[in-house]
């Protein structure tokens, strides 16, 4: 099951982390060691600049009324999963520039937009719609609609890229392409 | 730890009847009591930001509202803003897109963003700054002028009653007889007497009572809007009522109308007895100092009473109870537990009458104590468990740090001592409830100690230096039960 991870140039995989079913995961992102992606419903794509941290959990989950072929799970770009949050959302597309806070945790009915943040140990489980740039904190699980998108983590991930490999064994990318973009990473479902 | 995340078990009773735990509880050296923060003075000593912990002198923050210049709290969930910092390229030159200019420095603008739900200034449109404190805008509350002309309107309503009350008192001096009042004899009157305290002068007083304008009540009001009751709230555009009650001067009824809250001032507190008048507890001055000055707090004067464990109580039935007695002193200390109706009355003496004193009394300057009867009273105390107390008188060590090195030299245990370490030993009592306890209600145990109390103040001749001084505890033992 776990042979058809693409891991494309410039992206930073850790060795020590759990990767099933068939996942791309695109240029510039950066997995942490211990994180779990299992896409056993279909396919998972990460698209490029997400930072996946420590202890976090994405699932593509099976579920019974699965179209066939399975309908890919699209992670937009510049998302951020924080340590120990947990994404089981099924729906095929979430947008960019997202925060997962630590210990969040987003169930099978949450459509995500784009520049959302789910706050620290939020929990969503009900069936819903995050609208572009809703922020929901605290454990009352307060919402408030931000102006603008979450200003984006471009200075860290160039650290992490930079000093990840000092540390720890990463994967090796497998796929080689000259300009690895969300187009070319879309026909590999 | 105990203490603080555990209920209170054990609650001794304060000179005034108050029932709390030990760590809430002050010892005064000068009256040999217990008192509590309902019975003792507070007093604030310095005004300071917990967040930046700047200093600032009582004037001043009443003159800035009690509130932080520097500090921000987030309007949308009242945590602390913290000052971001951005790289901006100056405006004119759109077209240039994400190519870096280069003769065009890069400027640094600051805002202010929450860490906990994200709100930023940029959200409700406050243009970034300059400089990375102070410069943000202030917003005037609407309702300025009216407020100072309220202030000024009762002010001097109150200026004219201090002003009849003391025309009064002057009356009824006159009446009684030959005395001279002060302002008589120096030749100043009243008036200048208040200029030269620098009061306003009556005039100006009975002018701003004339002046004032009292609020009408208008019958017509503006309509509300046609589509008030039909239109669809968007409830992410609606401010919450805590987050209008937390600037109560605009009440933004619109998210994008929120404006950061200047953040309070916290104060630091030095408490008083108000019997002797002398301090209790005093932080040191520097607001990031947690360290107290003086710092009499029972926790370092009486026994600590702790349960260890405990039988279930039952109506009629005798059962054990497992008492743990710490001495925190510096001093032996003779510990013998009684009823609590053994506690004497301690009778307030009456100070002997020296010239000070009755000057004292002719000025009115003595000391008001009619808080006394206001604040203190008896506690009702629980009788339905009886604590068979051992006729035993035992003796706490006295507190060593270095003792947990030592080994224990002295077990002197017997049935009622269960065992002895260092200034801590431990007790086996046993409790009889009432037969008439109703089962499940709270059982609470009282008993009272008594104990040598070496006073470590200077002693002046009349006063000995040691002291036996009693407490009452209350131990809750969960409910009584079949």
């Amino acid at each position: 099951m776990s042979h058809n991870i693409k891991i494309l140039p410039g992206a930073t995989v850790c060795e020590d982390c759990t990767l099933e079913g068939d996942i791309t995961i695109g240029g510039g992102t950066v997995i942490h060691p211990r994180v779990t992606i299992i896409a056993e419903g279909g396919p998972i794509i990460i698209a490029e600049y997400c930072i996946i941290e420590e202890y976090s959990t994405i699932i593509h989950k099976k579920s019974d009324k699965q179209e066939s072929p399975p309908k890919a799970l699209f992670i937009g770009a510049h998302n951020v999963f924080e340590v120990g949050c947990r994404l089981e959302s099924i729906f095929g597309h979430i947008g960019e520039n997202n925060i997962f806070e630590c210990r969040s945790f987003v169930g099978v009915d949450v459509r995500i937009g784009s520049g959302c943040v789910v706050g620290a140990a939020c929990c969503l489980t009900a069936q819903q719609v995050l609208v572009d740039n809703t922020v929901i904190w605290g454990s009352e699980h307060h919402i408030r609609e931000a102006l603008e998108k979450q200003p984006s983590q471009l200075l860290q991930l160039d650290f992490l890229s930079k000093v990840m490999p000092n540390y720890h064994r990463l994967r090796k990318p497998n796929v080689h392409k000259r300009q690895p973009s969300r187009q070319s990473t879309e026909p590999a479902k | 730890m105990a203490y603080l995340v555990q209920p209170d078990y054990v609650k001794y009773v304060c000179s005034c009847g108050q029932m709390k735990p030990i760590t809430n509880l002050y010892f005064c050296r000068h009256c040999l009591k217990i008192r509590c923060g309902f019975c003792i003075c507070h007093e604030v000593d310095s005004h300071y930001c917990a967040n930046c912990l700047e200093n600032m002198p009582s004037s001043e923050a009443r003159l800035k509202k009690n509130r932080c210049s520097s500090c921000f709290d987030c309007p949308s969930c009242f945590h602390t803003l913290s000052t971001r910092a951005t790289m901006v390229q100056p405006r004119q030159d759109p077209a240039s897109g994400d190519a870096k200019v280069e003769n065009k420095q890069p400027k640094k603008m600051y805002y202010l963003s929450c860490f906990n739900c994200r709100w930023t200034s940029r959200d409700v449109g406050i243009p970034d700054q300059p400089v990375a404190s102070g410069g943000w805008p202030e917003r005037v509350n609407p309702f300025a002028n009216r407020f100072a002309q309220l202030m000024e309107y009762y002010k001097a309503i109150a200026q004219q009653e201090k002003q009849e009350k003391l025309d009064k008192e002057r009356k009824k001096f006159a009446i009684r007889g030959n005395y001279i009042t002060l302002t008589d004899k120096t030749g100043l009157t009243g008036a200048m007497a208040r200029n030269r305290a620098g009061m306003p002068s009556s005039e100006s007083t009975s002018s701003a009572i004339a002046n004032f304008v009292l609020s009408q009540a208008t019958e017509e009001v503006e309509e509300l809007p046609d589509d008030y009751h039909s239109r669809e709230v968007n409830l992410k555009m609606i401010t919450t009522m805590p987050q209008r009650l937390a600037s109560p001067e605009w009440q933004a009824q619109q998210v994008s109308r929120l404006q950061p809250i200047a953040r309070p001032l916290s104060v630091k507190r030095s408490q008083r007895c108000r019997q002797c008048d002398h301090n209790l507890t005093k932080p040191e001055y520097n607001p990031g100092s947690i360290k107290f000055k003086i710092e009499l707090l029972a926790f370092y004067h009486v026994p600590e009473v702790k349960i260890i464990s405990y039988e279930t109580i039952k109506p009629g039935v005798t059962s054990a109870l497992l008492l743990k007695l710490t001495n925190p002193t510096a001093h032996e200390m003779q510990i013998q537990l009684i009823q609590p109706n053994e506690v004497p009355e301690i009778e307030e003496k009456e100070e002997p009458k020296n010239i000070e004193k009755s000057l004292e009394k002719s000025l009115n300057l003595e000391k008001d104590m009619s808080w006394k009867s206001v604040v203190e009273r008896k506690p009702t105390l629980p009788s339905a468990i009886k604590v068979n107390n051992p006729e035993l008188t035992f003796t706490l060590a006295q507190r060593d740090d270095a003792a947990e090195y030592d080994d224990d030299s002295h077990h002197d245990t017997n049935d009622i001592i269960l065992w002895r370490k260092s200034n801590k030993l431990a007790l086996r009592l046993q409790l009889t409830a009432d037969e008439n306890a109703k089962v499940g209600l709270p059982a609470v145990a009282v008993v009272a100690l008594q104990y040598t109390y070496r006073n470590t103040v200077p002693p002046t001749s009349t006063q000995p230096r040691d002291h036996t001084l009693y407490t009452t505890v209350t131990i809750d033992l969960g409910i009584v039960s079949q």
